[in-house]
């Protein structure tokens, strides 16, 4: 008898479970399901859960009658050319404060946490002054130095905690062995690191694919505009708002970004707490 | 192969601390040293320091003769054996031999005969292919010692190589090491903190506490003539039993007495001056559980199955010794006590100085 | 156990040359810019010469006696606050379910983490069609429901708008707390809940002789970071509200950057952000003390 009560109590649970992990899924559903169904069906009573028709024509208008594509194509350069510009960087920088222990790289660690939690709206205009002069404003490089003063500091956090879990005495046994100092750092670490480079790489990328106010300031021709102001113009220049239009706008631009988390299941907590709460 | 003559080393990770300090030590080329202590004693960073891992704060490291002080680990001709095996992940055992090879500009066709050479000395031929996460403990130890192995070099430094191991694997690498030693004659510092690895691999123990050097010598002298109190209660299963104690004169002849304990002193020890307070060492094999004798109570009987540890209390201080496993003590019983007076160690109750 | 060796002093050189690129970068795109921003906000900018008069404290004066400041300060603290307590609630609560035994918990993991995965302008979206007027889900549910009788203006009226982007909010970043708390439930070791079963403890009693206390120390280091990143939040209630209706919803961040680009009041706007930055840099100051403690705990 106790044990029908306890297996009850757990087929509750699961339920219950379930109703609230789908309740809280709604949104990603009721976007996919908007997408794929003509304009007529956005403005049934009551509206239907799944589209009676299914239809790609919000993505073909997408594609060939807005300038999605060049918003996508921006996107892409900005995120990869900030991450290999970062990447590079940030590698030598966390293996430095990973195996250089001092005071200069005391200074510098605790620079890179704060400046991992400052506001944009701290230095912005200072960037947007300082490029505008330059005459980088309105343009893709221009987005990629912008990006740099967030995804530096995080990629740099990211990379140490990866350059960390890899054992100091494999590369003291490289050295005994013959190797110098970067010689090791090539022949044993590296290989050693690539999986979290990689992770790293594919967090800085997400982090400037989705990134919305220095695009907002910096961009204002649809030739540079990158996704995220680029979508929000969507939504904000036509006379009547195209829900279908902007759903098939959500998908494609969240595609890329589903992709890369696919590959980084292993690494979300630490990608996304960044050292922040574990410490 | 070199010899290592280490003088008035020292090192300070912290100004004012030393790990180690004003060492002197000589290790004979072809010779087994071993570095014994407990964690923190500063035979780490000896080893470290004969490696060039570590930059001495003070004092000289000759290899052969030259000064060596200045040599990056590459430039020193060492090989290492690290406790956690510190292999390569991403390389095949192969490769993770051959790598100090290639590091040093030997060609393919001669790597590969000399990989395949170590292989076969070590047993480890089939594994050559493998990555080292596919290997267990044992084995991953083998190529280890391979990569040092292969490069012939003037001194190997082990660095606690056997501490990863279980219990039984670990009582057979040290006599695979023993061999090794034996037929490769080489140079080898070695680190441990496990006195019996120390006794029966090394001929000769260098024996550190608390960053300094405080005796070297064969397994023999460290056990039977330790230099001071140190030594003597690092050394030796079960531990030394020490007691405070007074030498007194009885009947014209100087005994050291401690409670109802007297052990009388055997003509020609220098140390025994009358009236001095001193630390009585006895070993559990110098106390003889016998009729009369001092009156003793069984507190703990410990068997082994090949003898009995027993624990006897004298006047409420516990003393350790050894019996046949058969001698059927029991907990309570009362007994008495012997003492050979030969196998008497007498310790400065100030310095711990062993007193001659 | 030393980790590090003193090659380092040997290689000191090399590792300052390592980190030398980022440095220098840092100076250039954080330390300067930040400078800049500090002396921006004493002085007067002219918009189109950019010529800046020195004037003091005069633009800090004016930021702290505008009613415009203090209403902002307290929308944004409504929010954080708001938005704090819902992601932090629903993250611990879903939390705990997923790592309980859960059918296909994979699938529910990854479903669950969605809503963070999203670009924050395709989760604008999507709300801003659940919370359409006319034909939104939530007002089609809440009418049907016999909640409301009428079609609610979700984003255009007050305090609909506040409860919106925090509901937003909550959603949004939630699963930073679940992912946060799940990796920490996983470490706590299963023998301590085997001692408080052998002890007698019922489930009630594991939880909360075990499991709460045992999440303290991560959940102050979620709260205190959540705050920070909720306090300096842009893009969702620009993009949501505009802060609006009127200024209803504008939080610092939204303030700054409506006196610095639409209105392009330089000094005003660099005096805000450093005002915003003296309250933020209150949390950072306990962030990092928690931090240091719970390290050498």
């Amino acid at each position: 008898m106790r044990a029908v009560v306890r297996h009850g109590g757990d087929l509750v649970r699961q339920v219950l479970t379930w109703a609230l992990v789908l309740a809280l899924s709604f949104p990603l559903f009721w976007l996919i399901s908007t997408a794929l169904r003509p304009d007529t069906e956005l403005f049934v009573r009551p509206p239907h859960l799944l589209p009676r028709t299914y239809t790609v024509d919000n993505f073909s208008k997408l594609l060939f009658e807005t300038p999605f594509l060049t918003y996508f194509r921006n996107s892409a350069i900005v995120a990869i050319s900030t991450t290999a510009f970062v990447i590079v960087i940030a590698v030598f920088a966390a293996y430095s404060l990973s195996r250089f222990r001092g005071r200069f790289s005391a200074v510098v660690e605790r620079m890179i946490l704060i400046t991992y939690l400052l506001p944009s709206v701290v230095i912005f205009l200072p960037i947007y002054l300082m490029l505008s002069r330059m005459g980088l404003a309105n343009s893709l490089p221009g987005l990629v130095v912008a990006y740099t003063t967030f995804a530096l500091p995080f990629a740099i956090w990211l990379l140490r905690s990866f350059v960390d879990s890899v054992p100091v005495e494999i590369e003291l046994a490289a050295m005994v062995d013959g190797a110098s100092r970067l010689g090791a750092f090539v022949d044993v670490v590296l290989p050693q690191l690539l999986p979290g480079i990689i992770s790293t790489a594919l967090f800085t990328a997400i982090l400037s694919w989705n990134e919305y106010l220095y695009a907002l300031i910096l961009t204002n021709s649809d030739a540079v505009k990158t996704l995220p102001p680029g979508v929000m113009t969507l939504l904000t220049s036509s006379y009547h708002i195209e829900w279908g239009l902007l759903m098939a706008a959500s998908v494609m631009m969240s595609a890329p970004v589903i992709l890369a988390f696919a590959f980084l299941q292993k690494h979300l907590t630490r990608g996304f707490g960044a050292g922040a709460v574990k410490g | 192969m070199a010899s290592i003559t280490v003088s008035g080393l020292g090192k300070e990770y912290v100004r004012g601390t030393s790990a180690v300090a004003d060492l002197n030590l000589e290790v004979a080329e072809g010779e087994f040293l071993t570095l014994l202590g407990p964690s923190g004693c500063g035979k780490s960073t000896t080893l470290r320091m004969l490696a060039g891992l570590e930059t001495p704060t003070s004092g000289e490291i000759r290899f052969n003769g030259r000064v060596v002080n200045d040599l990056t680990p590459a430039e020193r001709n060492i090989a290492m054996v690290f406790q956690n095996y510190a292999l390569y992940p991403h390389m095949s055992v192969r490769e993770n031999i051959e790598y100090p090879l290639k590091k040093r500009g030997v060609d393919r066709a001669e790597r590969r005969r000399r990989s395949a050479a170590v292989a076969q000395l070590l047993q480890i031929e089939p594994l050559l292919d493998r990555k080292p996460r596919n290997l267990s403990g044992g084995q991953q130890q083998r190529v280890a010692l391979g990569r040092a192995l292969i490069r012939e070099p003037e001194v190997f430094l082990l660095d606690e190589p056997l501490s990863n191991l279980d219990a039984k694997l670990r009582s057979y690498m040290r006599a695979e090491l023993i061999e090794l030693h034996r037929r490769v004659r080489a140079t080898m510092v070695y680190v441990t903190h496990d006195q019996l690895e120390a006794m029966t691999m090394s001929d000769r123990i260098a024996i550190f506490d608390g960053g300094r050097l405080q005796q070297v010598g064969t397994p023999d002298e460290v056990y039977n003539h330790p230099a001071n109190r140190t030594v003597a209660a690092f050394i030796g299963t079960p531990a030394m039993n020490f007691l405070d104690g007074e030498i007194a004169p009885e009947g014209g002849a100087p005994v050291v007495r401690s409670g109802s304990i007297a052990i009388p002193i055997e003509a020609g020890r220098t140390g025994a001056s009358l009236g001095r307070r001193v630390a009585i060492g006895l070993r559990a094999e110098a106390i003889r559980i016998t009729e009369g004798g001092v009156p003793a109570r069984i507190e703990i009987v410990e068997p082994t199955g090949h003898e009995a540890i027993v624990t006897v209390s004298v006047d409420g201080r516990r003393l350790v010794t050894r019996t046949a496993p058969d001698s059927g003590f029991r907990v309570g019983d009362s007994v008495g006590l012997g003492f050979d007076a030969r196998r008497l160690h007498l310790f400065d109750a100030a310095t711990g100085d062993t007193l001659g | 156990m030393k980790v590090a060796t003193d090659l380092e002093s040997r290689d000191r050189r090399l590792g300052i040359l390592l980190l030398l690129p980022a440095v220098v970068l840092f100076a250039l795109l954080i330390l300067y810019p930040f400078g800049n921003s500090l002396w921006l906000s004493f002085n007067r900018i002219n918009t189109m010469t950019l010529a800046s008069s020195f004037t003091g404290l005069s633009n800090y004066r004016e930021v702290l006696s505008s009613p415009e400041f203090w209403q902002s300060l307290v929308t944004t603290m409504v929010w954080t606050v708001g938005s704090l307590v819902l992601q932090v609630g629903l993250g611990v609560a879903v939390a705990l379910m997923l790592h309980q035994n859960l059918w296909f918990r994979s699938l529910a993991r990854g479903l669950i983490l969605f809503p963070y995965l999203l670009p924050m302008v395709v989760a604008v979206l999507v709300w801003k069609w659940l919370f359409n007027d006319l034909y939104g889900v939530i007002n089609h549910l809440l009418m049907s429901a016999g909640i409301i009788a009428m079609p609610v203006d979700w984003l255009g009226s007050m305090p609909n708008a506040m409860i919106a982007i925090i509901l937003i909010g909550g959603w949004k970043y939630f699963p930073f707390v679940v992912l946060a708390v799940l990796a920490r439930l996983q470490t706590i070791p299963e023998q301590l809940y085997e001692a408080a079963r052998v002890d007698g403890a019922s489930a009630f009693a594991r939880f909360f002789d075990i499991t709460l206390p045992q999440l303290r120390n991560v959940l102050a280091i979620i709260v205190l970071l959540r705050a920070i990143w909720d306090f300096k939040e842009f893009d969702l209630i620009y993009m949501m509200t505009g802060g609006g209706p009127v200024s209803s919803t504008e939080t610092l961040p939204l303030l700054v950057y409506k006196q610095a680009f639409p209105l392009m009041q330089m000094g005003k706007a660099a005096a805000t952000a450093m005002l915003m930055m003296a309250v933020m840099s209150l949390f950072m100051v306990v962030y990092f003390r928690a931090r240091r403690r719970f390290e050498d705990a």
